[in-house]
């Protein structure tokens, strides 16, 4: 598998740099480890067919199948979508990170993430990137020397345009509050850490047959109160062919006494067009008591120039969010927020009946300590848009049972409907979990979720149901020497 | 001034000298076992006649010595005592008999009688205080100063404290200046007193009292501060830290690396406090800080405080702008490890809750959450999509899309409204099918104003995707 070499070939680069030390000797490391195992059992969807002669024509001309549309081609069988029969796996994930310091060199130090995927029995299907079975995350060699950091090897960065994962190398220098850096290398596909050529090449038609060459700079700043960062980030094929990307953002934040204000936007150098935008004022009131958040958000979906989706030209929305929360102390808190989203002009043809332009969203929640070992959370969550609805409420107790125990318990009921699809019923689920500190090293954690679909008896309702368990076990290894605490509490 | 004054004074100021003078030298003091002067009055008329040494000079010859008293005291004409003579005292007044008499006759000036110190105003003849009086000195030595334990020039008078013999209860009642119980006193005042004159603060000081709260114990104004011999019995000193005011300023914390220095911050912090916040890179003035095990005084404990912009209930959403626009600021406590520990955690439900999956349609659909932030869409989601069932198959039909009629005809304003939902199920073959130059439809993708000359200078190979490659295949 592609993706296997690529991330064992960063690891093999980084035993290299270490085994290339002056002295193979580490003065100190620091290490994790931790193993994940689930269960889950579901009902995949999937194409199916029934028979013509069970299919009704409606005055409208459509083929309708127990109340909902299908697709009749053919005279003797029409096709939609079913429930299919339920589908299991058991998977694992192994993770493994580490960082060793001291090889003989003043600031040089490796750091390594890798994980591993394997599945036993069932269906591999149901568990997403089962196939996928070797990841290094990160594996880099850093070298800081007073204010300057150079890396080498594979890592990422999260930025105002999202998380930019690359094989290649870094350089930043930092001093009081200004901060500045420049990158460059291989890029990896967003979130899955294989070269965008690998990812795209088994799911489309349309793959890039080159690999993608990223490079970006960035700076930031604060001075009293206010920080900003700006970046610019620009990818293309290796052999120059092709632009992928290039980006701008500027992200600002702000604090003027109580006020607060934060601003995002970017900027597609590429299509010359304005991006994602955010800007949120907030204030608190009465010590903190209150506190009033106002937003406006322009969003956009991003696509890069390798792939035809962009061109299909997708609109933005512009959303007005208003936030209000109230605190007594931070035993009790309260809060509820509103928000109206208006779609631009499509410039397509509407048919019939036009799609919705608005969509709204609402939710309110609470948090609730009644004693100093609980913990009781709840939340309604209401949404209703173009494609797509939501009502959903949450309801969490969490239990300190030692310091070292705290078991949780969650009940949660929702209905929705995805992507232009009708659904009809309710899920009611829940879920238990405990987690155990053993020592300042080791901690396991496992529990299980129900969810369970009342579909109505309508078969083409999508199958909510679902049925998980895991457990976790993690162990820690060595500590920084220069931190006052282990990182993991944080 | 008669000869007899001169001589009265003269003798009282060897009595007083069991007291005060011949301490001087050796930093000791009598009358441990005060001698009952008043109950002698009548035998012995002059002061010398038992301290004849004082105005000579002589130590050996400051007191009688103890066996003298037998002379009287035999058990026959009076009863035995047990007076052993003066024994070890401590004080810390600098005086010295001869040489104070030398100055004045040198200056012209009477000799000082015994009385004018050794015996309070207006008391008899050999009523001879324990102490000497305190308003004796400055009777002659008239200073300018207002407030004498605040504006005198102690030196002039007082040994070091690190020079005298006293004992932690005797330093721990020495008196307390008025300027010490100034609230500005310690955060501001004493420092520059210190540097000012540090003999007057050592008078009732030494190096350790300083020690037990400075961190930064190696500066010039402390080694150079008197200290105590090794076996000096010095009382407990408690540490005090008095919080700077811009410490409590709203946004001091976030601005205090750049007033950050050794100067500034050593008085109270050692490195530990700096790394109790800060992971790599670390601030540079750590290097200049004492580590916390190498100091005596406690020091400040600093403990990582979370930010107000932490504890706002929205802070999960504001979180995002924040770390983009504020890097330097997330990486000073938090290290990159804190970040994948939510957002790419080996076993899941960090960032999302654990039953997100099941509900995250209407999130993803109306990008509450910008999951290309993280995610490739067109690979992430689709991956799992296709697992489970959701996957566009390229026909034309209703299929999936079935709450409204006629999805072909109005397909076109939900993609390009959430063309992200699309690409998360379909390949992109299934709409150049349509929408491709060779493909059924012809349908254009693009907008009245659509850039073609810019996109075709950008990626051409993108272009001929639709224009020139296999509708069904893309190739």
């Amino acid at each position: 598998m592609s993706s296997v070499c690529s991330g064992r070939e960063a690891l093999l680069a980084l035993a290299l740099l270490v085994g290339s030390s002056a002295e193979s000797a580490a003065q100190g490391y620091r290490g994790w480890a931790s193993t994940s195992l689930q269960v889950v059992e579901l009902r995949p969807l999937g194409a199916d067919t029934v028979p013509r002669s069970d299919v009704l024509t409606d005055a409208q001309g459509r083929f309708l199948y127990q109340g909902l549309e299908v697709s009749c081609v053919l005279t003797t069988v029409c096709t939609g979508y079913l429930p299919l029969d339920d589908a299991h796996v058991f998977a694992a994930t192994q993770d493994v990170g580490v960082t060793i310091w001291g090889l003989g060199v003043q600031g040089l130090s490796f750091t390594a993430h890798a994980r591993a995927r394997a599945h036993a029995g069932g269906n591999d299907l149901v568990w997403p990137r089962a196939d996928d079975a070797f990841d290094a995350i990160t594996a880099y060699a850093q070298l800081q020397r007073g204010a300057i950091r150079i890396r080498a090897g594979r890592m990422d960065i999260q930025s105002g345009l999202g998380f930019s994962a690359f094989d290649g190398a870094s350089a930043s220098y930092a001093r009081g509050a200004l901060r500045g850096g420049v990158y460059a290398g291989r890029s990896l596909a967003r979130g899955l850490r294989e070269p965008a050529k690998e990812a795209f090449q088994a799911l489309d038609d349309f793959f890039l047959d080159h690999s993608v060459l990223l490079f970006g700079a960035s700076v930031s700043g604060r001075l009293s109160g206010t920080s900003a960062t700006g970046r610019y980030q620009r990818e293309l094929l290796w052999d120059r062919s092709s632009l992928v990307s290039e980006r701008g953002s500027l992200d600002v934040s702000t604090t003027r006494g109580r006020f607060r204000l934060r601003g995002a936007l970017d900027y597609d150098f590429a299509r010359e067009q304005v991006g994602k935008g955010e800007l949120t004022w907030s204030m608190p009131l009465q010590e903190s008591r209150w506190l009033v958040e106002l937003s406006a958000r322009r969003y956009v979906p991003y696509f890069d120039l390798s792939t035809l989706w962009g061109f299909f030209e997708p609109i933005s929305y512009s959303e007005v969010t208003a936030r209000l929360g109230w605190s007594r102390t931070l035993d009790l808190a309260a809060w509820i927020s509103g928000g109206r989203r208006t779609y631009g002009d499509t410039e397509t043809t509407v048919v019939l009946q036009p799609m919705r332009d608005v969509g709204w969203r609402s939710e309110a929640g609470a948090r609730w300590r009644p004693a100093a070992r609980w913990t009781l959370d709840g939340e309604y969550h209401l949404e209703w848009g173009p494609g797509g609805f939501l009502s959903s409420a949450d309801a969490a107790a969490r239990y300190t049972v030692t310091t070292r125990i705290t078991a949780s318990l969650s009940a949660l009921t929702f209905q929705q409907i995805e992507e232009y699809r009708l659904g009809q019923g309710r899920a009611f689920g829940g879920s238990a979990s405990v987690d155990v500190a053993w020592n300042e090293t080791t901690s396991f954690g496992a529990g299980a979720s129900l969810i369970r679909h009342r579909d109505g008896g309508n078969v083409f309702t999508s199958p909510w149901s679902q049925s998980r368990a895991w457990a976790t076990l993690r162990f820690d290894i060595g500590r920084d020497p220069g931190l006052a605490r282990p990182e993991a509490a944080r | 001034m008669s000869a007899r004054r001169a001589l009265f004074g003269v003798l009282l100021s060897t009595a007083v000298a069991g007291g005060v003078g011949a301490w001087a030298a050796s930093v000791r003091g009598l009358q441990e076992q005060p001698f009952p002067h008043r109950d002698h009055q009548g035998l012995f008329p002059l002061c010398t006649g038992c301290h004849e040494g004082v105005p000579l000079g002589n130590e050996a010859d400051y007191y009688p010595e103890p066996a003298s008293c037998s002379g009287c005291h035999d058990g026959v004409r009076e009863e035995r005592v047990t007076w052993q003579g003066p024994g070890e005292r401590v004080g810390n007044v600098v005086y010295e008999h001869r040489p104070h008499d030398v100055a004045l006759t040198d200056a012209g000036d009477p000799p000082l009688e015994c009385a004018s110190c050794h015996i309070p105003a207006g008391g008899e003849r050999m009523a001879v205080a324990d102490s000497v009086q305190l308003g004796t000195c400055w009777g002659c030595h008239a200073h300018t100063a207002s407030e004498h334990q605040v504006d005198a020039d102690c030196a002039s008078c007082h040994l070091p404290l690190a020079r005298t013999a006293f004992d932690s209860v005797r330093i721990a009642a020495l008196p307390l200046p008025s300027d010490h119980a100034s609230a500005a006193f310690l955060p501001l005042d004493h420092g520059t007193l210190v540097r000012a004159d540090a003999t007057k603060c050592a008078t009732c000081h030494t190096q350790e009292r300083c020690v037990a709260c400075h961190v930064d114990a190696t500066i010039v104004e402390i080694v150079s501060f008197p200290a105590a011999p090794p076996s000096m019995d010095l009382p407990s000193a408690t540490a005090h830290y008095n919080e700077p005011a811009s410490h409590t300023e709203g946004d001091w914390l976030l601005g205090h690396g750049g007033q950050a220095s050794r100067a500034e911050c050593a008085t109270c912090h050692t490195s530990n406090d700096c790394t109790s916040c800060h992971v790599q890179p670390q601030p540079d003035v750590l290097a200049t800080l004492p580590d916390r095990n190498e100091v005596l005084a406690p020091g400040v404990h600093v403990a990582a405080t979370t930010p107000a912009s932490h504890e706002s209930l929205f802070f999960i959403e504001a979180h995002p702008t924040l770390a983009a626009a504020g890097d330097a600021s997330c990486s000073t406590c938090h290290a990159e490890a804190f970040c994948t520990s939510c957002h790419d955690a080996p076993q899941g439900g960090g960032y999302h809750p654990r039953d997100f999956l099941s509900r995250h349609t209407a999130a993803a659909f109306g990008r509450d959450a910008e999951c290309s932030t993280c995610h490739s869409t067109q690979v992430f989601c689709r991956t799992c999509h296709t697992q489970v069932g959701l996957v566009g198959t390229g026909r034309l039909g209703p299929g999936y899309h079935d709450d409204g009629p006629v999805w072909l005809l109005r397909h076109g304003q939900a993609a390009r409204q959430n063309l992200e939902s699309c690409a998360s199920c379909h390949r992109q073959v299934d709409c150049t099918q349509c929408h491709s130059v060779l493909g059924a439809f012809k349908v254009s993708p693009h907008t009245t104003g659509f850039d073609a000359a810019r996109a075709w200078a950008q990626s051409p190979r993108t272009c001929l995707a639709c224009h020139a490659g296999n509708p069904l295949t893309g190739n």
